[in-house]
């Protein structure tokens, strides 16, 4: 997270929009949405965090966030007030009514921007409907319409929704997250959506790298690329195993 | 936490550490190596697709990144890698398991026009290793290639002997290398990982797909292979395979959890699951020579 303040520049010189998933992964989850929070509370009108699907209490229990509070506390409680505090997340942001980004994807039962408006948030995250939708679908090459996953929920949107969605919205692309890019960012449906992934070496162990999407007061881009900071600059423990007697 | 080994151990056990930057070592005619690289870019993926015939890879394929046991007399190669893995996937094609969420979403509103993906995104395989006996007609003329034969594994009734092999000797090589990884898009966790271990009297790998789709399955698919080192001609490789399955609902019927959170471990937990298929086979080193 410092990493990515160096190479975007800091806040509040540089506004920033967070595309959500704070937490779950890596040894500093508590302290990522914790500086993030705290910058909000500064600096309101420079920040923007919304929701990822992993801003959820049911899926911070499984995914480590949950343990992650209850080691370094002692307790649960820093984990509700996180989580309660998840809840009053946006579900999407708008740039200058020209950049559309959410978390996940699309929804079937959203045509408009107005129906987000009015999805009733503050609650945690459903197993389906609209508000589950923004923060889980992702694009998918292999599909123009709609796709259901083989997992039975979970939907998949082709080029054809993204370019009616786009259109009848009046945006020139969306800007999405959710999915691990090993190049930081990918365009997809003719530069109609851009997937942005700022989480380089994920897990400690992929090599990838990440990158900030950067627009200027005229909406022109640029993609900041960056690798993950040197071992030694970080306190993250190294990633050697320790040899085991396993069986 | 690096593995530290000391020298006069690796000196004592007659192995060598291997030399231009190859992390592995040399051990009674053993060659022992394995290679831990960055996942697969987007146009590597795109190829791997191609040759595997699929549009769907997990989220982490670690294509480059293999584990190698070689043995040099006489020439047998056995070899763990993602692409063989995934082909096994790919050929074994088991039917998708819905998520719990699943049910509530056959009653939700559909788009008009809907395709419904239907490959296992689980990234199961019957993957128990590559092989081949890579015998070089004529060792001195590079160019001619080599010729490659199948390994014969043979069932047999003999087993690993895990008893020996819970003696502390000392670790002389040891790494762990993830070929594939998938979160099953926040549903669960599928991984296929080798382990391997080397001691001065023999070497000791696990190769293990661990899959968790919360709230509904686990499935755990070990293989275990054993190569005492031995320099007569009785030499040989003990593999077993050992499968297991168990759905949620029957591990709490049993009075397990049942939630995800307590099924993190594929070492706990596999002992509560119930065995699906195992077998024992063996492969002679000295009749390939």
């Amino acid at each position: 997270m410092k990493e990515l303040f160096r190479v975007g520049g800091d806040c509040p010189k540089t506004n920033y929009l967070f595309l959500g998933d704070f937490v779950d992964r890596g040894y500093y989850s508590v302290e990522t949405f914790l500086l993030l929070l705290a910058l909000k509370v500064r600096y309101p009108d420079r920040i923007t965090l919304i929701r990822g699907n992993h801003e959820s209490r049911q899926i911070t229990q499984v995914y480590g966030f949950y343990d992650e509070c209850l080691r370094k506390y002692g307790s649960a409680n820093v984990w509700r007030y996180c989580t309660d505090i998840f809840d009053y997340l946006s579900l999407s942001a708008l740039i200058e009514n020209k950049v559309f980004g959410v978390h996940g994807g699309l929804s079937h039962t959203i045509s408009t921007l107005d129906q987000i408006r009015i999805i009733d948030r503050k609650q945690e995250v459903p197993h389906d409907g609209p508000m589950c939708d923004l923060l889980w679908s992702d694009p998918e090459e292999s599909v123009d319409g709609w796709g259901l996953s083989p997992r039975g929920a979970g939907y998949l949107f082709g080029g054809s929704v993204v370019m009616s969605f786009n259109h009848s919205n009046n945006i020139d692309y969306i800007c999405r997250a959710h999915q691990l890019v090993m190049e930081g960012y990918k365009w997809m449906f003719n530069n109609q959506i851009v997937t942005v992934w700022s989480a380089p070496n994920y897990c400690y162990r992929c090599g990838n790298v990440a990158a900030i999407l950067e627009l200027d007061e005229n909406l022109n881009k640029q993609f900041r690329v960056f690798d993950a900071a040197p071992q030694e600059s970080r306190a993250a423990p190294a990633k050697k195993p320790a040899p085991d007697y396993f069986l | 936490m690096e593995v530290v080994v000391d020298e006069n151990e690796l000196k004592a056990a007659g192995a060598r550490r291997l030399e231009d930057g190859r992390f592995g070592l040399r051990i009674h005619g053993w060659e022992i190596e394995s290679r831990k690289r960055s996942i697969l870019n987007s146009s590597s993926l795109l190829e791997w697709e191609h040759r595997l015939g699929t549009s769907h890879m997990p989220e982490m394929v670690f294509g480059n990144s293999s584990l190698t046991l070689k043995h040099l007399s006489t020439g047998t190669v056995i070899h763990f890698n993602a692409f063989d893995a995934l082909a096994g996937w790919k050929k074994e094609a088991l039917p998708p398991v819905e998520v719990p969420a699943a049910a509530k979403w056959k009653f939700r509103s559909k788009p008009s026009q809907q395709v419904i993906l239907d490959y296992d995104y689980t990234f199961t395989s019957p993957y128990s290793g590559s092989g081949a006996v890579e015998i070089q007609a004529e060792p001195e003329i590079e160019r001619v290639p080599k010729v490659k034969d199948d390994l014969h594994w043979v069932d047999c009734e003999e087993q690993i002997d895990l008893v020996a092999l819970a003696v502390k000797e000392p670790i002389l090589f040891y790494d762990e290398v993830i070929l594939y990884e998938d979160e099953l898009a926040d549903n669960g966790v599928s991984l296929l990982t080798v382990k391997v271990r080397v001691m001065p009297s023999c070497w000791f790998l696990l190769l293990r797909f661990w899959l968790r789709v919360d709230g509904v399955l686990m499935r755990l698919r070990d293989t275990r292979m054993h190569c005492i080192f031995q320099d007569n001609e009785k030499s040989f490789i003990l593999r077993q395979i050992c499968w297991r399955e168990g759905r949620l609902e029957a591990l709490s019927s049993k009075g397990y959890p049942y939630d995800a959170a307590s099924y993190n471990d594929p070492s706990i937990v596999g002992q509560r699951l119930p065995i699906v298929m195992q077998k024992s086979q063996k492969l002679l080193l000295s009749d390939n020579s």
